[in-house]
This record gives structure tokens, C-alpha cells and sequence, in this order.
């Protein structure tokens, strides 16, 4: 396998937590390696939420450690970990609904200056300055991903669809090199599927690195160069998606015939 | 020596008053999650339902009692049901819930206020004033009958919660509204349910001061407040919390006293509270509180 | 009359103010005070304190209350915000009762009951503000101050983090927003502003007791917030005209002292419960966020 060739630019080791009795990540370890896609599948219930939600900071864990560029982030809060350059979208997308398009993505920019309220009443020439890049990278983000059509709607008056490029776009704007998605295809319709697959390969050719997951086991195949499978908290296998994806023993638990 | 036990005593009396007034905020906190302020007016209104029953309509003293219970428990299930559930249908945030409430109380105590003139109500409760001495403490029958009442509440609260339906309905609502609703519980008549429950436990405490030092229109806003204090520091969501909480303040009040002059009682108890947060934020027995589900 | 309508415009003065900063915490940050009158008290008494003891004029009154004010909600607003909005409600009324109790019974220092009499009148470069109409100028520029240093707050990236983070923490976490330091911030600030309100009125009164600072004080000061509408700057300062002339209104129906006070906050309580029920964005609607036209 090629798997050691390069080293990762992120490495989950010995993952463990639990709610209550159940065991929902269970000495999980896998390698995320820099530049390329990488498709974490497994059945409903298998963890990938719970994994997603302890890499960036929102849960804590029982056991383990997870190494970004080889600095451990367990234990760090979720500020904490975007600021190392870890980012991520969520199931339910969680727009700021009753804010812009523009604003949504504005959030995802840096703007350390117009945050700081010193400097916002000491410093005004740096914090519009500040404020001019930003808008200039976000209206950027926004023409990378189809959106500047949309620029002063609210989020919430987006189509489905629109929304989830919205909240691939917030994250983009922040710039940081590894982009966690969940499930960035579900819900959408084919047409939609052909628009935002390419981004996402895209993001890659950015220099991004992704960790995705996904149910759509076509598009895992399509889109990934790396597959993690994962089922009760464990990783039962990982590799290339074909090798995966055409294991019967896979399959059988993935469709639970 | 007899002091502190004199100091103790009058703590038990005072944090059973606490205790029911957290076991009915308890309970509607942790299953509706509604940050439920005028619950300090069902406290007023159960004092002055029962002062009127008695002094203005003449009923005799249980059948007063009784009857403020039942008020005050049917005045909680339509505050919910004429306020907070119209306002949750709306998708109004937890903010607007709790001003809404606020405001309410305000007018609730005020009302009050003005029917009732601002001074203390006493009840006539008979020979339940005179005291009693146990060894160096001295109480009233009345004092021990709050005592007796707070654990009758907290038991009866236990098993219904255990053993009845409806109760064990509230529970799956209490730990999680999804998975309540995906079995089927009505979410919506459980919240009245609770609002109902919470409100009858809580109302004897209102009752009981209105018996022994006399209803007052605004001393439902502190109940309810300290209630809210008991049930954080005694873990939200756990209804043997509520009652550890709620005695554990009420000590540190009366046995603060012993040392510290009682016009400090209050601050000593938020001193203790904010420190509480720092050190143990969920609680003697709570679960870890979200400030949202992810 | 002249005198009575000074009086009214000062008053506006500085409970608009004390709506403005509110509005911070309620509107910009949806987290609920109780405290915001305490905050209001320990401006008073801080700046009338230094004026008695230390001989200190407005001014310094005026920055040792923001910045005392700013400390003592700092101080409830550490621990209880790093947990959750609620827990800040029940701590921010303990800072009511206790600062409250402090007044009351800290008697070496705040006279208790009987309060605090003499306060100066504030000295201007050299010139004395005693007449009621000279005062409304002064409150009026600390008022436009407030707006300004509000304006500049909301409507900058700053601003844009905080409707983040009361639109959906969560996300604002996610985003590399250190939403426990933005709300103890904003706290601070609303503290700080609303404790100049209460220097503001130290000065203007010249006396001052606790019953002025009482918790029915922070419910009022929201009353104030909602009935304009929180979601617009510009909505505590027509909620604090309207409401200002309410006990007004009741002098002239002639409804006896004892009940008026009662009356009054069966007004405001009522409000609070409409609003919310029917219209939530107060008086003067809502705006969705547009954080955009700051430059």
C-alpha cells in the first residue's frame, strides 16, 4: 500500500468515548494525509459524527490523541482548533440564517482587528483596511463557489442546495489547510451533485486537505483517494476506495444484508 | 453548642420551603428547558388563594390549602399554555421566552400589591403556632409540618416520576425531547403536565410562609430566584439534586448567621454560588449541560 | 414647565443610556441581565464616593465608575458565562441582591438607607452645570457618545461576531470565534457604559439612596429595551421617550402614590409579556443583520 509514503498531516490514534454505556468511538486510529481526499464511511451509528465532533473540540474523549502536523489538538477547545487551521462544515449546516450570504462568509475571513474591541476604536485605519481585504476575499469565495449572485440574501432564503455551497464557502474563507465535511452531498438532487462534486475536488487542487463523510458510496468512489471504514467506533478497514468498496465482508455490514 | 443547633434547626425549616420551591422550578426547568421566573408568582398566588379562602370566603383551613394547591397548579398550566407555548410555536429564542415570564411575574406581584395592599397576610393556623422545644431547640408545630411537607413532596415527586405513566413520561421528555417524540409522546401536553406538577409542589411553600410570617407580594421573586440557584448547584435535571441544593443554601444562610451578621445572608449564598460555577458547573448530580445540541 | 421638561430630557438622557448598554447584552448578544440596575447604583455610588471621601471631580468619578462598574460584572460574568446564558441570569441577580446589600448595610461607606447627600454638581472646564436645561446638554452628549461607541460595536466585524454567536453559537465556535471571551467582553462594556449612566445621575440628583437601584430598576431598563425594540439600535432610545412619560401620565390622572408605583410596573410587566406574545421587534421593527454597510 501507499498509504506510508507521505506523512500525515493529521493522525487520529486510539480514539475512544463513550455516552453513558454506549461506545461510540472505540480505539479508532486513522491517517489523514496532506493534499488529498480523504472518505470516512461506515454504517449509520458507525461514529463519523461523533469522530468529526471530537477532532474539532466540541466533545471531549475518553482515551487517545489526535496529532495535527504533530502537535496533539485533543483537549483543545473548538476556537482553538480552527485557529490551528482545522475547519469544518456540519450536517445541519448551521448558517447563520438571519445573517447575508456576504456576512456568512465575512465570518469565515480573518479580521482579528475589527474583533479586538481596542483596536477597533484605536486603530480605525488598520481595521478598515482589514475589513476591505476581507470583503475582497469573500467576494472571491463566493464567485469560487457559484455564489455571488447571492451576495446580500439572507442565508436562510437560499435554495437547500445554495445553502450547503454557503457553508463550504464559510469554512473555505478561513483559509486553513484541513477542511472536515459533513456530509457534503446529502439532500441534493443530481444536478446539484455535478456542481458541488467538482468544488470539492477543487478544494484539493487549492491545497486542501479533506476528510469527508459521506454516504453515497458512489461518490466516495469517485471522490476519494483514501477510504476509512468505520463500524462500531472502530476502524475495520482503510485504503484505496476500490479495494474497500469491493469487499463483500464491507459491503455486507455497509447494506446490512 | 445550642446555638448552632438552634441555627441548624431554622435551617432545615427554611430549606424545606427552598426545597419545594426548587423541586417544582426543577422540574419544569429540566424537562421544558424554559428558564421559568414566573414561577415565583404561582408561589405568591398560592399564599394569597389560600389567605383568601380562608379569610374572605371563610372555607375551613385544609379545605383553603387544597383548594390555593389546585389553583396555583391549574394557573401554571395556563401560563403555559396561553404564553410559552404560543410563543415556542413561533420558534421565539430562549431570551424572549424568559422576558415574557419576567414580565408576567411583575405583574402577577404587583397586582397582588394593589388587591391585597403591600403588607404581610398572616393565616390563622391554630394551635400549628405554638412551639415546641426538642431538646435545646425550640420550633413550631408549623416548622415541623413544612419539614414533614418538603418530604412528602420530594418522595411523592420521586415515585410519581417512577412509577405513574404520565411520570415516567415527563422523565423521557427530561432526557430527551427527540427521542420522546419519536415514541410518541406528546411533547406539548407533557409540558402542561409539568407545568401542573411543578406548580403544586411549589405551591404549598407559598402557602406555608403565608401561615407562618404572612404572604407578601414580592417574596415570590427571591423564592423563585434561590430556587434556581439550588437546582444549578444541585445539578439540573436531578430531582435529589434540587433538595440537596435548596438544604445546602439554606444552611449556608442560617449557619452563616452564626458568625456573620444576617443582613450578609444573601451575599454569602451567591458568593457560594459563584463559586460553584467555577469549581463544579454541572452540579452535585447533573448531567453536563449544553448550551446547545450539536 | 421649562424645568419639568429639563428634567424630562435628562432623565431620558441617562436612562437612555442605561437602554443602550442593556441592549448590548439583550439585543446584540441575546444573554439577559438582571444586574443592569446594580450596575446603574455602583456607577452612583462609586463616583459619588470619590467626590465625598476623595475630593474627585465628575470626571474621575465618571472613569472610576465605568471602570468599577466593568469589574463588578467582570466578576459574575467569568464564571457564569463560560457555562451558559441561564447560569448568568441567576448570577447576575445575585450581583443585584448583593450589591444591593452593600448599600443597604455597608453603612460605614454608603450611609445605608439614608444615602448619600452633597454630591457636586458637575464642573465642566471651570464651569459649574447647576440648571436643570445646562444638565440636559450634558446628558445628551454622554447619550450620543453611548450611540457612537454602540454604533462602532455593532457595526463592525466585532458586531458581526456577536449576531454570530446569538444566531448560532455553535457555528460562531466553529469558526475560530472565542464566543466565552466576546460575551465577557460585551458584558464589560455594557457594564462600563450603564455605570456612567449612574455617575451621570449621582451628579445630576445630587443624593442618592438604594431604592433608586433596586431590582424592579433592571426590569424597568429592559422594559425600556423592548418596548422599542431590541434588534434596532436606535429602539431603547424610543422605548426610553415613551416609557419616561408614563409616571408622568399617571401624576395627571391623579392616581394615589401608593397604587401609581404598583400601576407602574403592572405597565411595564404587561409590556414585556405583549411585546414578546405580538410583537417581538418592539416599536420600530426589525432590521435583519446588515453589519455590511460599515466600512
Amino acid at each position: 500500500m501507499s498509504m506510508a509514503a507521505e506523512s500525515p498531516i493529521m493522525s487520529v490514534k486510539g480514539l475512544a468515548r463513550s455516552f453513558g454505556g454506549i461506545q461510540a468511538v472505540n480505539d479508532c486510529s486513522f491517517d489523514v494525509r496532506p493534499g488529498r481526499i480523504t472518505g470516512l464511511i461506515g454504517p449509520n451509528g458507525a461514529g463519523k459524527t461523533t469522530v468529526f465532533n471530537v477532532i474539532t473540540g466540541f466533545l471531549g474523549a475518553d482515551r487517545g490523541s489526535i496529532l495535527l502536523r504533530g502537535r496533539e489538538i485533543l483537549g483543545l477547545s473548538p476556537h482553538q482548533v480552527e485557529r490551528l487551521g482545522v475547519v469544518r462544515t456540519f450536517q445541519h449546516l448551521r448558517l447563520w440564517s438571519k445573517m447575508t450570504v456576504l456576512e456568512n462568509v465575512l465570518l469565515g475571513c480573518a479580521t482579528p482587528a475589527g474583533e479586538n474591541v481596542f483596536s477597533l476604536f484605536l486603530r480605525p485605519g488598520a481595521v478598515r483596511a482589514e475589513e476591505a481585504r476581507a470583503r475582497e476575499r469573500a467576494m472571491e469565495v463566493l464567485e469560487f463557489f457559484g455564489l455571488s449572485g447571492r451576495t446580500h440574501e439572507f442565508a436562510e432564503d437560499l435554495a437547500y442546495p445554495e445553502q450547503k455551497l454557503l457553508s463550504m464557502a464559510r469554512i473555505f474563507a478561513a483559509d486553513a489547510p484541513v477542511m472536515l465535511l459533513d456530509e457534503p452531498a446529502s439532500g441534493l438532487d443530481g444536478e446539484s451533485l455535478r456542481r458541488i462534486v467538482p468544488l470539492v475536488r477543487k478544494l484539493v487542487e487549492h491545497g486542501k486537505t479533506v476528510l469527508l463523510i459521506e454516504h453515497n458510496m458512489e461518490l466516495i468512489s469517485e471522490l476519494s483517494d483514501d477510504v476509512v471504514f468505520l463500524h462500531q467506533g472502530r476502524v475495520l478497514a482503510a485504503g484505496a476506495p476500490a479495494e474497500i468498496t469491493r469487499d463483500p465482508a464491507l459491503t455486507e455490514i455497509y447494506f446490512g444484508v | 453548642m445550642d446555638l448552632f443547633l438552634q441555627l441548624a434547626a431554622t435551617g432545615l425549616v427554611v430549606g424545606s420551603l427552598y426545597a419545594l420551591c426548587a423541586l417544582g422550578w426543577g422540574l419544569i426547568y429540566g424537562t421544558t428547558l424554559h428558564f421559568h421566573v414566573a414561577h415565583g408568582a404561582i408561589f405568591t398566588l398560592a399564599a394569597y388563594f389560600a389567605y383568601a379562602g380562608q379569610k374572605l370566603l371563610g372555607l375551613p383551613l385544609a379545605v383553603a390549602v387544597i383548594g390555593a394547591i389546585a389553583a396555583a397548579a391549574a394557573c401554571g398550566l395556563l401560563i403555559d399554555l396561553f404564553i410559552y407555548q404560543p410563543l415556542e410555536r413561533r420558534g421565539a429564542i430562549r431570551t424572549t421566552l424568559f422576558i415574557a415570564s419576567l414580565g408576567l411575574l411583575n405583574v402577577v406581584e404587583n397586582l397582588v400589591a394593589i388587591v391585597f395592599k403591600p403588607d404581610p397576610l398572616r393565616m390563622d393556623v391554630g394551635w400549628l403556632s405554638n412551639a415546641v422545644q426538642i431538646g435545646p431547640v425550640f420550633l413550631t408545630w408549623l416548622h415541623l409540618v413544612s419539614v414533614a411537607t418538603a418530604l412528602a413532596g420530594y418522595l411523592g415527586l420521586m415515585a410519581f416520576l417512577k412509577y405513574s405513566l404520565w411520570g415516567r413520561a415527563i422523565r423521557a421528555v427530561s432526557s430527551s425531547p427527540e427521542m420522546a417524540r419519536t415514541v410518541g409522546i406528546d411533547l406539548r401536553r407533557v409540558h402542561l403536565l409539568t407545568y401542573a406538577v411543578g406548580s403544586a409542589i411549589s405551591a404549598p411553600a407559598g402557602i406555608l410562609v403565608a401561615m407562618d410570617v404572612g404572604a407578601d407580594p414580592y417574596r415570590g421573586t427571591t423564592f423563585v430566584l434561590l430556587a434556581s440557584v439550588a437546582v444549578i448547584m444541585g445539578g439540573i435535571g436531578s430531582i435529589p439534586g434540587a433538595l440537596l441544593g435548596a438544604l445546602f443554601l439554606a444552611m449556608l444562610e442560617n449557619l452563616g448567621v452564626w458568625k456573620i451578621a444576617s443582613e450578609w445572608q444573601s451575599t454569602i449564598s451567591f458568593g457560594v454560588f459563584l463559586v460553584f460555577i467555577v469549581v463544579r458547573p454541572r452540579g452535585f448530580f447533573g448531567r453536563k449541560i449544553h448550551s446547545a445540541e450539536i | 414647565m421649562t424645568a419639568y421638561i429639563a428634567h424630562y430630557l435628562v432623565m431620558v438622557g441617562i436612562y437612555a443610556i442605561l437602554a443602550l448598554s442593556l441592549n448590548l447584552l439583550i439585543g446584540y448578544s441575546g444573554i439577559f441581565s438582571l444586574a443592569h440596575a446594580a450596575i446603574y447604583g455602583i456607577g452612583a455610588y462609586a463616583s459619588a464616593l470619590v467626590a465625598l471621601k476623595l475630593g474627585l471631580g465628575f470626571w474621575g468619578g465618571m472613569v472610576i465608575a465605568a471602570g468599577v462598574g466593568a469589574l463588578a460584572s467582570a466578576l459574575v460574568a467569568i464564571p457564569s458565562l463560560r457555562v451558559s446564558g441561564d447560569y448568568y441570569v441567576v448570577a447576575s441577580f445575585g450581583l443585584q441582591v448583593v450589591v444591593l446589600a452593600v448599600f443597604m448595610n455597608w453603612t460605614d461607606l454608603t450611609n445605608g438607607h439614608a444615602g448619600l447627600p452633597g454630591i457636586p454638581r458637575p464642573n465642566v472646564l471651570g464651569w459649574v452645570i447647576d440648571q436643570p436645561f445646562e444638565y440636559v446638554f450634558l446628558a445628551a452628549a454622554f447619550a450620543v457618545l453611548t450611540y457612537a461607541v454602540c454604533w462602532r460595536l455593532t457595526n463592525s466585524a466585532f458586531g458581526r461576531v456577536l449576531q454570530a454567536i446569538r444566531d448560532d453559537e455553535i457555528a460562531a465556535q466553529a469558526m475560530g470565534k472565542d464566543v466565552v471571551r466576546v460575551k465577557i467582553v460585551i458584558a464589560c462594556i455594557s457594564s462600563a457604559l450603564g455605570a456612567m449612566a449612574g455617575s451621570l445621575y449621582a451628579h445630576y440628583i445630587t443624593y442618592i439612596n438604594p431604592s433608586s437601584f433596586a431590582l424592579h430598576e433592571s426590569i424597568f431598563i429592559a422594559s425600556l429595551v423592548i418596548l422599542g425594540g431590541s434588534e434596532r439600535l436606535a429602539g431603547p432610545i424610543v422605548g426610553t421617550f415613551l416609557l419616561l412619560a408614563i409616571p408622568e401620565v399617571l401624576k395627571f390622572l391623579a392616581i394615589p402614590d401608593t397604587v401609581a408605583a404598583p400601576v407602574r410596573q403592572i405597565i411595564y410587566g404587561a409590556l414585556l409579556i405583549i411585546f414578546m406574545l405580538v410583537r417581538p421587534e418592539g416599536i420600530l421593527g426589525r432590521v435583519r443583520s446588515e453589519t455590511e454597510h460599515a466600512k
